[in-house]
This record gives C-alpha cells, structure tokens and sequence, in this order.
C-alpha cells in the first residue's frame, strides 16, 4: 500500500459520500425482497461495507444494536480463512462465540477484489425469522446452553468462487424451520452483491492506491472529530450503575452491571469490570452486543454529524470481562443479550450525566416485547411476528428536548417501524383493537419523556404460542435533574373464559385460544428538569389532546385544568406553582 | 380595474364559467395564445405560445402571500409585450395551464385548513406516530413531526371491517352526527374519513361521508376509499388527512385565481398540473388537491423530453438545479417514471407522483468544514435573503454561487442580465476565511473544491434515480433546467459517464414551457389481493373497466374527444409473501387474452431488473395487489419554435475571452465567452468556454463540444471518452 499517494480533501469527502450511498443501496434491496415483516417491515437489518483488513468503511443501521459485530466478524473470517480468499466466495456466519451478537442475527460476507486483489467486503446482517434450536423463532427462555437456542454457524464459506456450496447450504437449511429463511438469505447475498459492482465502479474511477490512501485520511479526520468531541468532556472517571431484572431461571433474583468511564482528554474507555457474573440462563451479553449497547449511546451523546466510520471507533475502548452477564463465557446461552442494552445505556447516562448533563438524555423505556407464531390466516400457514408496534415506548427527554413519542428501544433508537396495522391483520389471523399513545406515560419534566402506547388484539386462531422477553416491567425510564420516571411495561392475556394472564417476563406460553385478548402497555421515557418549569399552556394543550390527565396535570405540573373545558386555571397554576417555589423536588405528590 | 383586488369567497360549489370550459370549443379562436404559468419559491415563470409559432418567456418575482397576484403581473407584462390590453391579451387566450405550490405551501408553511379526521376506534394516533420512525438514528434531539390534525381532532367511531372487507361491527350513526355537531362547533373547515381495511369495503366511509355532509354541506369532506382505496393504513391515513388539509386551501386559491381572470376577459380554459406530470380541470383537481403536493417539478420532464426527440431519444434524465435544491428525474420511452409514494416533509403521501429526488444543492447552497476538517456543502442555503456573499446583502457565509464568480465562471456585471451585480470580493473574502484558510488552501482551489463537492452530491441525486432503480445512467441523456445547472452539467455528466447533455434554450422556464406539452391525466387504483393465477377473469375485467368508466367520466367532463382517450393498465404484484409491490405496466393485447403466463412473465423480468433475481424457476407464487388504471386524453402539441440557421461558425456571438479555474483542471486560462442570445443553428463551440444567457451560463467544460440545433436548444458532447 502506497504511504505516499497524495490525499486530495475534496476526494475524501467525495469518497465518505459515495461509501453512504453504497450501503443505503444495499439496505433498499434487503428492504424491498425479504418476506420476513422483522425485516422488510421492521428493518431490523443493517448493511455495510468494510475495507480489506475488515475496518468499516460506513454502515446503513436500521437496528444499531446489530452493527458493531461486523467488522470484527470480518476481521475473524479475514484470519481464519487466510490463503482462502477468492473472488466469488460468499461466507455465512452467527456464531455469538466468534464475535457475532446474537444467535437469530446472521450475517452473509462477501469479499470484493478488483484486479485480483482483494480490496474490500461487503456484508449484510439481519434478524432471521429461524434459526433452529428448541423453539421456533428462536427466543428460548428454558435455553442454558447455546445449542438448546440455535444452530451454531460459524464462519462458513457457502458460495466458493461463484460456485454454491450445495451440501453445506441443504445442512444448514436443514436444520431450520421456515422456508421463508433461505429465500431472505438470498435477499442478504443479493444486497452485499449489490454493495461489491457498486465499491468495483467507485475503485475503477479512482485506482486502488489512491482508494487506500483516501480512505486513511477519511478514518483519520473522523477520528480527529470523534477525539474532539471527546475532548469537550472534563477528565475524570465516572462510575453508574444499573440492573437487569430477570434471568428467565430464579425468579427474584438481580444482577448488577457496573461501568467506569475515564475521560483522558481524547480518548475514552468504557470499564465494565466488576459487573455481576453470567446466569445460568438465556439472559447474558457477548462482548459484541455489550459492544454495540455501549458504542449507540456514547455516539448518541455527541454530534450527530460524525462520519460514520471505523475512524469513529479509534478514541474508543471498552472493557467487559470474560464470564461477566456481559461477555458470558462459552457456551452460555445469550438469545436475550442484544435486550441488555438498556441497561447497559442506563448505566452509562448516569456515570456521564454529572460531567455532561446538557448531553445525556433521561432513561428510555425498557424493553418489554412478545414474539407469536402459530397457524396463519390461510389454510396451512404458519407466521412468526415479532409485535414491534407493542413494544416501542418513549425515549428520555433531553435538555431542550421532550423525549420521542413511541420510539421504542433505544437499541434501535428509531429505526425499527411498526408493522402497518392493515398488513398484520393480512398476515396474521389476529383482530388489531387498539394501538395509542399511553395517557399520562410520559416521565414528567420540564422536557418530558416520550409516550408509550398501549396496544390490544384479539387473537384470531387455536395453537397460537407467544413468547415474552424483557425486563420493562420492572424499572421505568428514570429522570433527570429533577424529571420525573416513565411508566413501566406489561403484557396482559385476557382469555375468552374470562381468565387473566398476566404475563411474565420470558414466559414462553403456549396453545393460547382464539378469542383471547393480548393487551400490552409500553411506557414513556423518564423526564428532564423540574415540571412546574414547564409551560401552562404545553400542559393544557396536552390535556386538552388527552396524552395527559388533569389529574396528573395537577399532580405532576402543578396546573389546574377544568376537566370539563379544558381552559387553563391561570389563577390556580399560579397559586400553586407560586407555593412550591421554583426547583423544588417535581416529582412528589400534591398535598390535597 | 385593480388586478389584485380579491374576489369574494362563493358561498357554495364552483359555479364559474372557466371550470367548465370545453377543450373543443377551443377551435373558434382566430388568434389565441396558450399559457404555461410555473409558480416557484422565487420566480414565477411564463411560457407563452402564439398560435403563428412565436413564442415569449419571462418572469416575475414570486408573491408567496398570494401567488396570483404575480400570476396576474406576469399577464400583465406579457400582454404589454404583445403590444395588447391585458382584456384583450386574455380574451385571445385559448388554454392557461398553471402550475401551482399553494398546497406544497400550506403544508411547509402549516397553514392548511382546520382539519379534522374520523377513524375507526384505536387507531386515531397512526397518523401522528409514523410508524414509530426517528429518522436520525443518533440524534436525541430530532423530534417528530407535529400531526396535521391535533390528537383531540381526531376522533374515533364504532364501527369495525375485518381484513377481508366483512362488517364485523356496524357504524354507529349517531356517534358520527355527535362529531359532526362537534365540528361545527369547532369550526372545522376540513374532514378527512379514513376506516381501518376500507380497501376492502368501502361502505361504511360512505355512509359516515354522507351524514357528515348532512351537518357540514359546506366543509371539505374527503374519504380514504376515495383518495387511495389501497391497503396500508399508515399511507391511507396520511394521504387523506393531506387531502383534507390541503382542499380548501386549493378551493379559495382556484376560486380567486378564475375570477380574476374572467374580470379580465378571460373564456378559455383552465388547467391545472398535478404530481404525475399531467393535468386536470379545477373541478377534477379539487377531488384530489393531494395529488398537486408535489406538483412542483412535474413539468419539466416532458418539456426535457421533447428536446430529446429530434435525437431519436425518448430517454433522458432531465436536472434541475436552482437556488437551493437540486431535482433529478427520469424519462424512459416517452414517459417520466412515476412512484406511487413518496414523502412530504417527513409525511406520507401514497398517489402518483413524478420520481423525482430533491437534494438539498443549488446556487445558494453553503460550503463549510465539519469538526473533522473536511469540506461539506449544503444542505444549508442561503437563500434569497441574504443571499451568497457576492450579493453584497449581508450575506457572509461561502456559497456555491460566491465559488463560481470566484472561479470566473460568472461575470460580475451579467448576472441576472445584469440586473444583479455581483462583488467578487466579497466572495473571495468568505471563501478564504471559512474554506481556504482551515483547508490550507489557495482560494481557487477552496472554490474549485466548493464545486467538486457540490456536484459530486449532485451525482448521487442522479444515482438515485437511475442505479439505485437498476438503470445505467450512461444509456440516457441529460437535459438541463433551471437557472443554475449550466454551470455543473458537464461535470456531473462527466461523473455519470454520461455522453450527451442538452440545454433547451429556455432552460431556466423548462417547467413553464413542459406544461403546455401535458396531456390529461387521472390515475385510479383498486386493491385486490389475489393469486394472479386463479383471479377470475370476469372480475378482473370488471375491475378495470370500472376504473376506465372513472377515467372515461373526467375526460368526458373536460371534454377530450374519445379518439383522444388513452387508458393504461399496471398491475402491483409481488411473490407470494413479500411485502412489497412491484409495478407492471400490461399491454391491451395481453388483457385481451388473458395470457397470464405472459402477465407473471413480465413481473419476472421486472423483478430481475429491480433486485437482481427472478423466482419463475420456483413453485412461488404470484399475487396481484393492485390494479391501476391511468386515463389519459392527449391534447395536440405545438411544435417546438425553430432556431435560424447560422452556419458553424459562432463568430457573430463571441463576446470576449476570460480567465477562468477550471475546478476539473485547476489552472487558470482563458477562455471564449459566447452570447447565448445570438447563437444560430448550427454554431458549434469546442470546450472550453461559457455560454451567457440572460438567465443561465452554461460551462462548456474540456473534452466537450457543443452545438446549436434548429430548436435553439445547446447539444454538448463528450467528445473524449
């Protein structure tokens, strides 16, 4: 590689702009062909592209929490399969002990040679609907070990110089459940080959030596702005804390995920050492999901505009010691690992809070979802949903920002969608009775949360099995300076014989019954300040669009709203925002 | 008379003469003229057509508070041109087809109609919440989108259709004369209908629609099942309340704009363009003023692709690039690629409208380095006010515009005609203090860099159109519009790989002149979720006659002969199982035989083109989504003006040389600088040089050759490659 080929600016900017619109091309393709609705409706995809030593050149994140294991991923197949490299091949991979994140995650890599050298990889992962193990759709929560959850891919040559590996791709399929996968496997080898003509052309026009040397100097000025931005926080060392809730095993019992973050004027280093050890269960990370969790919420804190590349990555370290629920040592179970980033955001914003509090934002809702499969509408279907509308509450507000209505996880911060309520009732044999904004979910402040939503189906056919995950009904998005929590989550069955079922975290419950009622409720996001800073006429406004009670107005904000004309009580608020007094503790009950 | 004096509200429906107006009562008029009127955010453009062949572009300066005050100066001044009283300028013109941004502004500027929306019970909140989308994944502080119509103005009603179109729970009729009692209290100037699986079963919106109507005759009513009778609630949702919210704005803006004009004199017709390219009578317009949001650009490409006909072409990609957006479309074999939805300010719309990608780069657009030291520009522009640096208004951010007067590529004292002079100096100053000295770099080669960048975005805009759709963009030639795209069209060709560039000689009023090129256009669709296979014919065809009789009807109205009539048939269909459609236009010929191997074949071969791979080898199979029929009535066209011939030589143009820095080359050298005004057919001009016109300069770039052709228009060649 050339150290002396010029570096022309322009070009670099030039070539930042065409790596995005290279990955955005391939994530269109995985968009338009899977017939997953995980990923073609809910995009939980990510697409990228990587140079030849596996270093990210840009990535299109539908679901960031996926993102972060490619390039090491790419690294390890770059290692493993050294001297068997060749234009054409193809390689699967899922292997959560190999640096993948998440078992149901699988990711297709595809070298990219130009004049017989290899120069680049493109690669495509997304959340399959199967992948073997005890329980279809994957989510095991009996699973101890990693076989009771999935079939182990890891890095597998599937397609060698054009040619499909045929035995190898029948093994694999063979042992997976749906038809449906191996058709969206194409659709992810076809999205990382329409990222390889499209690197090809870019590198045609410029010349490798001048694509190698352009693309160091782009890592360089992306690590220049992620160090300055890094640089604008005090030194020091700051410590949170948080916790998971469930291990999906011994009912009660917590573990504890502790972080240091230690500013060193450019650099930053995330420390989990003395994180609670792995469970016995299906609730533990891989160092790629804690990865991921950890890398999300930093770049949430700081300029949106950063280019992404692996540049971005350099300042940063992080830190997770093996056997830890964060990095669970071989061969634990870790389905549930990418549902830990909440926690592990949570307690990051309250280790950075002190020494950034107009960055951090308030906790987000925590996860609390359900995954359904059973007999589809027509005669012989079987569908597998994940009921991404149901679980996506609030995000935290910020300083100047009320939270995110509805956003969902902050693992993918926005960018999973809701299934279309009138394509859920074509692919499943379910009855959509509600799906709105939660009425007073919101964590009050004077930037407040997000709202959840509360969400109701009937179910629509015998032998539906559904699956609960998270730990969202436990702890709720916390405030800040003085913001008040978001609400908790729950998922209740209301079955036709009038018994109620209120589900736990990781049940896994079968042969539900037609004619039941699922209702779920996700909750907002935590608030920011103190809520009789927030102004009168926002509350009426919200009472009057009834996301807020005046029971709570009054309550929480200290403004009295006639519930019969929703006119403002302007003396009242006054009297009663006057007796507090500015900056007291927002979040108490009223003396009535 | 006062042009500008407002007529009076109507009180009920459209009663004026001009609405109705037959097109074949057209034929009478000895002398008439036909007018293409383009409403932008700055100019507002006239194309005029005499019927001896002479033709007449100008502008006026928008008047956004009320755009036909400057649609009525502009007829003013063109009437002056023509040496007639504007009474008598109007009386002579036969057609007026106007392009008009009164809704795209009521919803950028939110000041639409008091809307309100009527929806089944748990799902008022679809149509705030988007699906859950963030569009930034790591910008805390993006928030969403404030919903047209506010959550307490969205109101449900019981009632309840299952997903394949069975009542499971009647209406419940007095909930809906409640709402409508409630409206009119609140003074609701707009309601939009929209009932979870209408596609499907349409009738309880009907009902709902007609006891609304009885409370509230005079307010904007619209259902779902009539706007867009497809599946997908969000899109439905969205599209309608859009409609509702738009309708009575576009109502008063047409009302007031026809009274105008008949003060004045005028009987012929007028028409209006909609988001698909073509165009309709007010009367037509107002059932669908959703179908204008995006009406903007809609023109330009069949005005491009008559440029490109003389070249056997019916492909072309046609650039627009102004003061502060940059669109790129598509016209292949004759017809602008259209999309079926698209995005307005982060909200849905699902109806027809031109594909057209809009980036945020144009002359105002603002060059600037991010916290890592590389250079950027755009999307911030900025604007009219202050304008680039070299406005001399205040302006002292560096701007695409300040770049190319710093390069040469623009004459200080012939900007604008010469209306606008320019101060290099002050863009030198903000190039130097925010480009060159944090780059370390000379000015020249700042704003050679400015340029570089700038078009390289642009690229991507055509990328997005062409590759990204599965198309090579080196197979099509690029037609240039708007005021600022002389100047970078050789180098995005030159990106693209694209050989030929052609710059109409009106170029800077291509929309205004592509509007008198439009034919009649209704698009109608209908959801049918069905195995293509199995689909009895009998229904199929009934089907898309019903939608035809609807075309049929409105082209009736605006009374297109039926030998002019034109419907075309496309089908949405998908393997069975995925999500998403793709479109398949059918011939007559195979309808006619209902060859369905030859229907599932054509969907193979586009699928392949679209992603890459085809499944007719597999046992998958086919379904059909949607039917959609467009009803077209084709107007004759005039023929384009001629150009006189010149010769070769274009000597009797040439102006002077200039030192320019070329931004490909970086190096200054003189070049010719030829008058735009005074090329004749013929004239041919070796790169490098500029072309000046009053409203454009076009960079004719190394390695590239151009040439007047009989239509004025300016054909460049790359003859390099």
């Amino acid at each position: 590689m050339s150290k002396s080929h010029p570096v022309d600016k322009v070009l670099v900017s030039i070539l930042a702009r065409a790596f995005r619109s290279i990955t955005d091309e391939m994530s269109i393709s995985m968009e338009k062909t899977t017939r997953s609705p995980i990923l073609c409706e809910a995009r939980d995809f990510v697409t990228g592209l990587y140079d030849s030593e596996g270093n990210m050149l840009e990535q299109t994140e539908h679901l960031p929490i996926l993102s972060f294991s490619l390039s090491p991923v790419c690294r390890h197949i770059i290692e493993r399969f050294q001297g068997n490299i060749f234009q054409g091949d193809v390689f699967f991979h899922n292997d959560v002990f190999s640096f993948g994140n998440q078992n149901n995650d699988v990711a297709v890599f595809k070298p990219i040679f130009f004049d017989g050298q290899l120069v680049g990889w493109a690669a495509c992962k997304g959340h399959q609907a199967d992948i073997g193990g005890a329980v279809r759709g994957g989510y095991n929560p009996d699973a101890t070990e990693v076989w009771q959850e999935a079939l182990r891919i890891p890095a597998v040559k599937i397609i060698e110089k054009g040619k499909l590996r045929r035995d190898v791709w029948d093994l694999i399929f063979a042992n997976i459940r749906l038809e449906s996968v191996p058709e969206d496997m194409r659709a992810e080898i076809g999205s990382c080959v329409v990222g390889e003509r499209r690197l090809v052309s870019l590198i045609r026009k410029y010349g490798v030596e001048s694509f190698e040397a352009h693309k160091k100097a782009l890592f360089d000025a992306t690590r220049r702005m992620a160090a300055a931005e890094i640089h604008a926080i005090p030194n020091g060392t700051y410590s949170g804390e948080s916790t998971v809730y469930y291990d999906g095993r011994h009912p009660g019992r917590h573990y504890r995920i502790r972080v240091s973050v230690i500013i060193e004027d450019e650099q930053v280093t995330f420390d989990f050492t003395g994180t609670d050890p792995q469970t016995d269960g299906f609730v533990n990370g891989t160092f790629a999901s804690t990865a991921s969790a950890t890398i999300l919420t930093f770049l949430q804190m700081i300029s949106p505009d950063l280019p992404h590349n692996s540049g971005m990555l350099e300042p940063l370290r992080i830190i997770v010691p093996a056997g830890t629920i964060l990095n669970a040592a071989f061969p634990a179970a870790t389905t549930y690992g990418n549902h830990l980033c909440p926690a592990i955001a949570d307690a990051i914003t309250r280790a950075l809070a002190p020494a950034v509090p107009e960055r951090v934002s308030a906790g987000w809702n925590h996860l609390l979802c359900s995954l359904s499969t059973g007999p589809g509408p027509a005669p012989g279907d079987t569908y597998v949903d994940i009921l991404f509308m149901g679980l996506k509450g609030g995000s935290g507000a910020l300083r100047g920002v009320d939270g995110y209505d509805h956003i969902g996880m902050i693992d993918a911060s926005g960018g999973v969608l809701d299934q279309d309520y009138e394509m859920f009732e074509q692919m499943t044999p379910h009855l959509l009775l509600k799906h709105e904004f939660l009425t007073d979910s919101a964590g009050p402040g004077e930037f407040r949360g997000g709202l959840g939503v509360e969400t109701r189906y009937r179910v629509g056919s015998d032998e539906t099995q559904i699956v609960i995950f998270g730990d969202g009904d436990v702890e709720p998005g916390f405030g800040i300076e003085g913001g008040g929590p978001g609400t908790l989550n729950h998922i209740t069955l209301h079955y036709p014989d009038g018994a109620i079922c209120r589900a736990r975290s990781l049940d896994l419950i079968r042969n539900v019954p037609a004619g039941t009622v699922y209702v779920q409720e996700a909750g907002g996001g935590g608030g920011y300040g103190c809520p009789h800073n927030r102004p009168a006429e926002t509350v009426r406004r919200e009472v009057q669009n009834g996301i807020i009670s005046p029971a709570r107005a009054l309550a929480d904000y200290a403004v009295a709203v006639n519930p019969d004309t929703l006119e403002l009580d302007l003396t009242e608020t006054r009297r009663l925002r006057a007796l507090r007094g500015e900056g007291e503790d927002a979040h108490e009950a009223p003396a009535e | 008379m006062d042009r500008n004096a407002n007529c009076p509200p109507a009180k009920t429906g459209i009663r004026s003469a001009a609405w109705q107006t037959a097109a074949d009562q057209l034929g009478d008029m000895k002398e008439s003229f036909k007018i293409g009127i383009d409403v932008g955010g700055t100019f507002t453009d006239f194309f005029i057509w005499s019927d001896d062949g002479n033709t007449r572009a100008l502008k006026v300066p928008s008047t956004p508070h009320d755009p036909s005050e400057a649609v009525m100066e502009g007829l003013a001044v063109a009437a002056q041109m023509e040496g007639l009283a504007l009474q008598d300028f109007l009386s002579k013109t036969a057609s007026v087809v106007h392009g008009t941004t009164v809704t795209t502004n009521a919803v950028l500027t939110r000041r639409g109609a008091r809307t309100a929306l009527v929806t089944t019970e748990g799902v008022r909140d679809a149509l705030e919440m988007r699906r859950g989308i963030r569009e930034e994944r790591y910008n805390n502080r993006l928030q969403n989108v404030p919903p047209l119509v506010p959550r307490h103005l969205r109101r449900a009603v019981a009632g309840r259709v299952d997903a394949q179109g069975k009542e499971i729970l009647p209406l419940d009729l007095s909930e809906v004369r409640e709402l409508a009692n409630y409206f009119q209290s609140q003074d609701i100037q707009a309601v939009a209908v929209c009932f979870m699986n209408s596609f499907a079963n349409p009738q309880q919106e009907h009902l709902a629609e007609s006891l609304l109507r009885e409370t509230l005759p005079r307010v904007y009513l619209c259902t779902s099942s009539n706007v867009l009778p497809t599946i997908r609630f969000y899109n439905r949702v969205s599209t309608t309340v859009l409609n509702a919210y738009t309708g009575p704005v576009l109502r008063d803006y047409l009302q007031n704009l026809t009274c105008k004009l008949e003060r004045f004199g005028f009987s012929g017709i007028l028409l209006i363009v909609q988001s698909s390219g073509g165009m309709a009578l007010p009367s037509a317009v107002l059932e669908k003023p959703a179908a204008t949001l995006l009406s903007g650009p809609a023109a330009a490409p069949g005005a491009a692709v008559a440029f490109c006909r003389p070249y056997g072409g019916s492909n072309c990609i046609v650039v627009d690039m102004g003061g502060t957006s940059f669109d790129a479309s598509l016209v292949r074999d004759g017809r602008v690629e259209l999309k079926n939805e698209g995005d307005i300010e982060r909200l849905r719309i699902a109806l027809p409208m031109l594909d057209i990608v809009t980036i945020g780069a144009g002359g105002g657009s603002i060059g600037w380095i991010d916290g890592g030291g590389l250079l950027r520009m755009g999307p911030e522009s900025a604007g009219s006010q202050p304008g680039p640096a070299c406005y001399g208004c205040g302006g002292l951010q560096p701007t695409c515009t300040d770049a190319n007067l710093t390069l040469g590529l623009l004459d200080p004292a012939f900007f604008a005609g010469g209306k606008l002079p320019l101060f290099p100096d002050l863009a030198a100053k903000a190039i130097e203090q925010h480009i060159a000295i944090p780059l370390e770099m000379s000015v020249e080669e700042a704003a050679a860099g400015m340029i570089e960048v700038i078009n390289n975005n642009m690229t991507f805009g055509v990328r997005e159109i062409t590759v990204k759709r599965g198309l090579d963009p080196r197979e099509f030639p690029m037609v240039v519009a708007g005021g600022a795209a002389g100047l970078h069209c050789c180098s995005i060709a030159r990106h693209l790989e694209i050989r030929a560039v052609i710059v109409p000689g009106h170029a800077s009023v291509l929309c205004a002149l592509g509007m008198l090129l439009a034919d009649y256009q209704h698009d109608f669709v209908k959801s049918v979720m069905a195995p293509l296979r199995s689909f009895p014919a009998f229904y199929l065809l009934a089907a898309i006659d019903d939608l035809a009789q609807q075309g049929e009807s409105l082209l009736q109205r605006e009374r297109v002969p039926s030998h002019a009539v034109q419907h075309e048939v496309s089908f949405e269909l998908r393997y069975s199982k995925q999500y998403h459609e793709v479109s398949v236009p059918i011939p007559w010929e195979i309808l006619k035989t209902d060859d369905r191997d030859e229907m599932a074949r054509l969907f193979h071969r586009e699928h392949d083109r679209l992603y890459g791979y085809e499944l007719s080898d597999s046992l998958t199979g086919i379904d059909l989504i949607n039917i959609r029929v467009r009803s077209k009535g084709l107007t004759a066209k005039p023929d384009l003006p001629r150009c006189p011939w010149g010769g070769r030589d274009p000597g009797a143009a040439y102006k002077r040389h200039r030192s320019v820095f070329s931004p490909a080359r970086r190096c200054w050298e003189p070049i010719p600088v030829f008058d735009g005004h005074r090329l004749a057919a013929g004239n041919q001009i070796g790169g490098p040089a500029l072309v000046e016109r009053a409203d454009t300069t076009v960079f004719i770039e190394h390695g590239w050759q151009g040439r007047i052709d009989e239509w004025g228009a300016l054909l460049l060649e790359n003859i390099e490659s």
